[in-house]
């Protein structure tokens, strides 16, 4: 009887080590469960005469095991580990890291998301006799060792709602944010506030959130994870993992399989290594500051040595990222160098956590610097050293003279002209008061005759400057030369007869006569019929998508985009005029590689934010596609999620007018950051906007979702985009959207 | 009230309707490889947004369009003599034999038991705009319609005529005309069920849920 | 003119049995097309009777370009004749139809002239840039508030000056048509209401907010010239004019009478035949300056002082061709403009100058529709039982109808037009013409009965008390 609770322990860990990895290692399995057997009908028969012994050699034995597996752990075993139910979850953190929380983002199933935990904790450290103590907000996902009710960690958009308000609150209060990342990824419902809406939401606000940010990241799934991962200073732990997606979604992907078909696990295994999701992989790459050690085989709940190193790793980020912008900068070095002992308890020290409106503003700065430098070198520039030297000039140059134009030049003007027109007006009343005796008399004696009409005016032929028509499209597509017949989707409830692919595709412009079904046109349709004729002109066109992570097969598939399409990645900048008014455009072009986004197209982006902020130009984005963040650049292409997300905040706060316009189907990572934060967003008609493709949703949640999901329409309702367009009025509204958001003033603020 | 029961035992006795697959427009037609007496498919899905099963292909002016199963049953003739021929429009191409469902069971029950507002002579009818709307949106259940109200648009030789809807007060509980379709006269156009009624109908419905067991 | 074409005739009833009577005269091939709902219209049976292989085919709508084409592809035809009505004038069909991989001829202007003189801001610019007289008002669409009341003030005091007792200004959506989006004003001061009215109107239906503005002219004549050229656009000639000037409500034409007017047997205010001759003139000056291909009309309004106004040019046959070619020789012999039409559409030259075009006599034509002069002429739906007519070699019936008798009755289909039969009445003169048509008109025997055994209704009465009426002003 009293080594029945031992015998258990070594049965759990042997079913969790089976867990771990099933259908591996099958002699250890089968060794350990026979000595296990073995010495449990041992124990019960009475046959063993030290049952202590027995059992502690077993547990070395078992140990022994452990620590060779350890060493022999793939990727994908990793992401078992993660995913297991006796992994440690944020409660077990709370409980164990904290000194003292309390929950107050709702308790249990008692919330709007389960899956979202918001505590107010703090931390107790002493100096001497005085105990301070700290209190900080944090915001993770729960996944309650897989209650059902929590959904697996995958947050709702109304639970990243709440870790946004709460992220706010923080920042009100100033103190600093833990945010824990264990989430498989975000839920795709798009009920209000929409599921990518949201996500871009917490993005756009943490990157210019004034308080310490530190992110621990046990499970970061893509979106859900970067929700509440924009931080000063992100950890993770070993056994973790942080990716695009989940190595069973990338298999579907490689494997083109259909709705409902299942990868098999080689494959599986082998996406996973090739997505690169370990801590050591992210380390390396530079999205992970700092790895936490876990115990064999992972961290579970009885660890307790392991909480004590969160416990030490999370102050001292906290403390690292605080001194480094706290006080003058000569003594910032210093008081950095202090921490970074390993040997000395932290909870014997005292770093003040609050923060001057300075220092709090050089907190941001420094945060916006670190993403936007993230992920250089991933892709292929293209430009030789003698052109990065003139171009970085020219930019410092246009840099300097806008500044003085604008900010010197214009402000001031403007106020004397605003003067000089107030005069004007109070001088025309004392004018018409004065002179108004004068003109009643000669109103009254002089009736001037009313000049007769003539018939020539009403008869002849007049001036007509006839401007463009519709149906006179500058671009025309190449499906307009086929001579077919083609049939609207919406026929049956509409009754659209099939229309002739010449009149469809060029005089139409893909718009259904009956019904205004847009069908979907390339992406050169709106860009040469929406700007001025002659006023693109395309800059860092020589930027080329790479293979950062050297997947297998990926240059082939590159290759032959590049090829087929001509680009060089998905994302097209050029500047040009849209009724006269200059405008900073980005397009992403859904030929390419399905419009997905990598490092090449974030840098892209990131430039185009640049350049717009340098010459005072609306930023226009036309996101004629886009499938998501491109899977198989892994963590280098879901960085470009805050990354870009940090260039648009940046180049909207200095006041720029930021509008995003979307076509076709418009999915993934880039609506869930820098194109859902837009303050202006618009779509076509009949275009498609969500977190995640109706294929997508079934292959991770099982649900089925009406055809007509992600229409625009249900974005609009959502009140995720401003408006629908028709494609054919898509210059009026543009000019009609730079004249009311921007105005006069060169759509600046 | 009316005699479910004897109703039912009617339609039990001849459960089958045999329907016709005629080509809805001229073109070639290619079949898609369904035999006789193959099962096939009408459009299924929470939706409907999973089209039936495919029967044939007819392609006209290049443009090949899928002629596929509007309800569920076998096949019992198919003309394949016809495959790669030029069909006219109306053609039969196929006859289903189909075995009747709950649904269809119930919406005839449901035309002997709902008091039906017919058309006065042969047009094609539409909901005036209000009540399309509102049709289209929340289902034809949500519109309560009155005596003398104006409910539908008569179209006819190019003419758009209003009429008043005649009857009982109630929510139309059916709609048996489609847009852009002729409707003969004397055919009905909405069944109305008289608010106090709905109870008792709803009831009729619950019994033959229960008492039509669907075969296949 | 080659003689192995074979003319897909993408119409129904009444136009359809004459271009098959054409195609035959001309010793061409034809196929008719019908739809399930139609299956018992006299094109049918005709075509049945005359046609030759592959000449009849079931579609699912006569509305529908890819029904007709995918038939005129099976049945091997190499030109289309679109009728009057459905494609007649879609500058677009004509364009598919000649720019297909197969291509057809079609029968009817080329795509160009069809768009062209399809828009009535075009064709109003056009008509002034050659001195053609076009009502009075904008010429181009109107964006501007403050510009709409101005020409709208010039207009008022215009008619003023003319002497018109009661001016009215017409403001209409420039991209309106089908009188969608007009409305009168008669007081200068309530224009700037109705002004917006219409522009934001136009804003929802068209996304244009351009309006025009014109001169609302009531009384007059409607005249119109018919033009026939061949492919060369070189030589258009005109054969004469039409009155349409008796209508149903709505602008619906009953009854239509050629020449236009006729001086010597009536007296005018004004030099009528003076302005026979300047509205001909004009017509034949626009035409040749489009390059106008085919058959066509003018369309002429004119007032009871006598001024002439261009209102639209109808880029296809009319139903009342017949009428125009009853008092038209060319060289001395009679015409069938629908012939002529199909021979010019397929290339051949004209092969006659304006000088051989002589007219003789007066023409009426009468509209025979089951339609209810007293209740609006809404038109009545049943079965038709008895049709007959007494047979007069001054008299030609164009009917689609097929033999009748109480036992096998023709059910008027509900999709479309109402007509059933056109007569067409020759005179020598307007006196004769009134009689013959009086005569006529008693002796027509049209009986039918309604599901309700309601006997049929027809505007035969109508067209009786109008026949005095004709030409008179």
């Amino acid at each position: 009887m009293e080594w029945d609770k031992q015998l258990q322990q070594l049965s759990e860990r042997l079913s969790y080590m089976r867990d771990i990895f099933p259908e591996k290692h099958v002699e250890d399995m089968s060794l350990l469960g026979l000595q296990l057997d073995e010495l449990r009908q041992g124990i019960a028969r009475g046959t063993v005469k030290d049952p202590r012994e027995g059992i502690e050699s077993l547990e070395n034995l078992f140990f022994f095991i452990e620590c060779k597996l350890e060493d022999k752990l793939t990727p994908m075993d990793k992401v078992r580990i993660v995913r297991h139910p006796q992994r440690v979850c944020l409660r077990d953190i709370l409980e164990n890291v904290y000194d003292n929380y309390t929950e107050i983002g709702g308790q249990d199933e008692h919330t709007n998301d389960p899956a979202m935990l918001i505590a107010r904790a703090y931390i107790t450290r002493r100096r001497g006799k005085k105990v301070y103590n700290q209190s900080v907000m944090v915001i993770g996902h729960e996944k309650g060792h897989g209650e059902e009710f929590r959904n697996g960690g995958s947050a709702k958009p109304w639970g990243n709602a709440k870790a946004q308000h709460y992220m706010q609150v923080a920042e009100t209060e100033g103190i600093p944010i833990h945010a824990y990342v264990f989430t498989p990824g975000g839920d795709p419902v798009e009920d209000y506030p929409g599921a990518a809406q949201q996500i871009a939401r917490n993005i756009y606000e943490m990157a210019g959130l004034e308080v310490p940010v530190v992110a621990i990241f046990s499970e970061g799934g893509s979106g859900g994870a970067e929700a509440i991962s924009l931080a000063d200073k992100r950890l993770m732990f070993s056994h973790g993992y942080y990716s695009v997606i989940s190595p069973e979604g990338a298999a579907a992907i490689e494997g083109r399989l259909k709705r409902g078909e299942r990868s098999s696990s080689e494959l599986i295994e082998r996406c996973a290594a090739d997505l690169h999701l370990t801590a050591d992989d992210n380390v390396r790459f530079g999205y992970i500051d700092r790895v936490i050690q876990e115990p064999v085989l992972g961290a579970r709940p009885y660890h307790f040595e392991f909480f004590r190193s969160i416990r030490q790793e999370v102050i001292r980020a906290t403390d690292e990222v605080v001194l480094s912008v706290r006080g003058p900068a000569s003594l910032r070095a210093m008081a950095l160098r202090g921490l970074r002992d390993r040997e000395i308890n932290l909870d014997d020290m005292y770093v003040r956590w609050n923060l001057s409106k300075k220092a709090r503003l050089r907190l941001v700065e420094k945060r916006q610097k670190h993403f936007l430098r993230l992920s250089e070198g991933t892709y292929f520039s293209g430009r030789s050293w003698w052109k990065r030297v003139t171009d970085e000039w020219s930019a410092k140059c246009s840099e300097m003279y806008n500044k003085l134009k604008h900010d010197l030049y214009l402000s001031k003007r403007r106020s004397v002209s605003n003067a000089l027109e107030e005069a004007n007006a109070e001088l025309d009343i004392l004018k018409y008061r004065l002179t108004a005796p004068w003109r009643r008399m000669r109103s009254a004696f002089n009736r001037t005759p009313k000049p007769l009409a003539t018939e020539e005016e009403l008869t002849a032929l007049s001036e007509w400057d006839r401007t463009q028509e519709r149906g006179d499209w500058t671009w025309v597509s190449p499906k307009a030369h086929e001579d077919r017949a083609v049939t609207c989707p919406n026929s049956a409830l509409h009754g659209c007869m099939d229309l002739w692919a010449p009149d469809l595709y060029n005089e139409f412009a893909g718009v259904c006569t009956t019904c205004g079904h847009h069908f979907p046109m390339e992406y050169q349709w709106l860009m040469f019929n929406c700007f001025d004729d002659g006023s693109m002109s395309e800059f860092n066109e020589e930027v080329q998508a790479g293979n950062p992570l050297a997947f297998p097969g990926m240059d082939e598939r590159l290759a032959t985009a590049r090829e087929k399409t001509g680009l060089r990645c998905a994302c097209i900048t050029f500047e040009a005029r849209v009724e006269g008014t200059q405008a900073v455009v980005a397009v992403l072009a859904g030929a390419f590689r399905g419009g997905s986004v990598g490092a090449a197209e974030g840098a892209k982006f990131v430039a185009a934010a640049e350049r717009a902020r340098r010459k005072r130009f609306p930023f226009i984005v036309y996101c004629h596609g886009t499938a998501g963040i491109r899977i198989q650049e892994g963590t280098h292409g879901v960085i470009q999620m805050p990354r870009c997300t940090v260039a648009v905040r940046r180049y909207v706060e200095a006041g720029g007018l930021y509008l995003v316009i979307y076509d076709t189907n418009s999915y993934g990572g880039p609506v869930a950051s820098f194109l859902g934060c837009a303050h202006y967003q618009f779509a076509i008609r009949s275009s498609n906007i969500g977190f995640a493709g109706p294929g997508v949703i079934k292959n991770t949640t099982g649900r089925d979702i009406p055809p007509d999901y992600h229409n625009c329409y249900q974005a609009l309702a959502r009140g995720h985009i401003q408006g629908v367009w028709d494609r054919r009025d898509v210059r009026t509204n543009l000019k009609q959207a730079l004249l009311t958001m921007g105005g006069r003033n060169l759509y600046y603020r | 009230m009316l005699d479910v029961t004897s109703l039912l035992e009617s339609i039990k006795a001849e459960p089958y309707t045999e329907m016709p697959v005629r080509a809805p427009h001229t073109g070639v037609i290619n079949f898609a490889g369904v035999r006789e007496g193959d099962r096939v498919m009408g459009p299924c899905g929470e939706w409907k947004e999973v089209p039936g099963t495919r029967i044939a292909t007819i392609t006209r002016e290049h443009n090949p369009k899928p002629v596929a199963a509007f309800d569920k049953g076998v096949i019992q003739v198919l003309n394949l003599e016809m495959e790669g021929h030029f069909v006219e429009a109306g053609t039969e191409i196929a006859v289903l034999r189909h075995y009747l469902s709950r649904d269809e069971v119930v919406r005839i029950i449901l035309r002997k038991s709902l008091q039906l507002f017919c058309a006065p002579e042969r047009a094609k009818y539409y909901f005036v705009p209000d009540v399309d709307k509102k049709v289209k949106i929340s289902g034809s259940r949500s519109v309560t319609v009155q005596d003398g109200m104006e409910l539908f648009i008569v179209s006819r030789m190019k003419r758009e005529v209003p009429l008043i809807y005649h009857g009982a007060e109630g929510v139309i509980y059916e709609v048996y005309f489609k847009q852009n379709e002729n409707v003969d006269a004397g055919s009905p156009l909405i069944g109305v069920c008289p608010p106090d009624q709905i109870a008792q109908i709803e009831d009729v419905i619950a019994r033959v849920q229960m008492d039509w067991t669907e075969a296949e | 003119m080659e003689n192995n074409h074979k003319v897909l005739i993408a119409n129904r009833g009444e136009i359809a049995v004459r271009i098959m009577k054409a195609c035959r005269k001309l010793g061409l091939e034809f196929v008719s097309v019908y739809t399930a709902e139609d299956s018992s219209s006299g094109h049918v049976r005709l075509a049945r009777e005359t046609g030759g292989p592959k000449s009849l085919y079931r579609i699912s709508s006569y509305h529908d370009a890819n029904e007709l084409l995918s038939v005129a592809d099976d049945a091997g035809a190499t030109a289309v004749h679109p009728g009057y009505g459905f494609f007649a004038e879609d500058f677009r069909f004509a364009r598919r139809v000649t720019e297909r991989s197969r291509p057809l001829i079609f029968i009817g202007p080329s795509w160009r002239v069809i768009r062209e003189l399809g828009d009535k801001i075009n064709t109003k610019r056009l008509a002034r840039s050659l001195g053609v007289p076009t009502v009075p008002g904008s010429d181009r669409p109107i964006y501007d508030e403050l510009e709409a009341e101005k020409v709208a003030r010039t207009l008022f005091d215009f008619q003023l000056q003319q002497g018109v007792a009661r001016p009215l200004v017409l403001v209409k959506a420039s991209a309106g048509g089908g009188g969608m989006g007009i409305e009168e004003v008669r007081d200068v001061d309530l224009f700037r209401s109705v002004y917006r009215r219409i522009r934001n109107y136009a804003m929802r239906q068209f996304k244009d907010e351009g309006v025009l503005i014109e001169q609302r002219i009531r009384d007059f004549n409607h005249l119109e010239v018919q033009i026939v050229s061949d492919r060369s656009g070189k030589n258009p000639v005109h054969f004469g004019t039409r009155n349409c000037s008796i209508q149903s409500t709505g602008l619906q034409k009953r009854v239509e009478v050629a020449p236009g007017f006729d001086p010597s047997s009536v007296h005018y205010d004004f030099d009528a035949a003076r302005v026979l001759e300047d509205i001909t003139g004009h017509a034949l000056a626009m035409a040749r300056k489009v390059g106008y291909d085919n058959v066509g009309t003018w369309e002429w309004i004119v007032t009871r002082d006598g001024h002439p106004y261009l209102m639209e040019v109808n880029t296809r046959i009319q139903v009342e061709n017949g009428v125009s070619a009853s008092i038209a020789r060319v060289n001395g012999e009679k015409v069938d403009l629908i012939a002529e039409q199909i021979r010019v559409g397929l290339g051949e030259p004209l092969g006659y100058t304006q000088e051989d075009v002589t007219f003789e006599g007066v023409g009426v034509e009468y509209r025979i529709i089951a339609e209810d002069p007293s209740a609006n002429f809404t038109p009545w739906v049943g079965n038709i039982e008895r049709f007959s007519w007494e047979e007069h070699p001054w008299l030609s019936m164009h009917t689609h109808l097929p033999p009748l008798s109480p036992e096998a009755p023709y059910a008027i289909p509900t999709e479309f037009d109402p007509n059933l039969a056109l007569a067409i009445i020759w005179g020598k003169d307007l006196n004769e013409v009134r009689e013959r048509g009086m005569d006529f008109l008693e002796h027509l025997v049209l009986e039918g009965r309604n599901g309700k055994s309601e006997g049929l209704k027809s505007d035969v009465e109508f067209l009786k008390q109008n026949t005095a009426r004709m030409l008179r002003f």
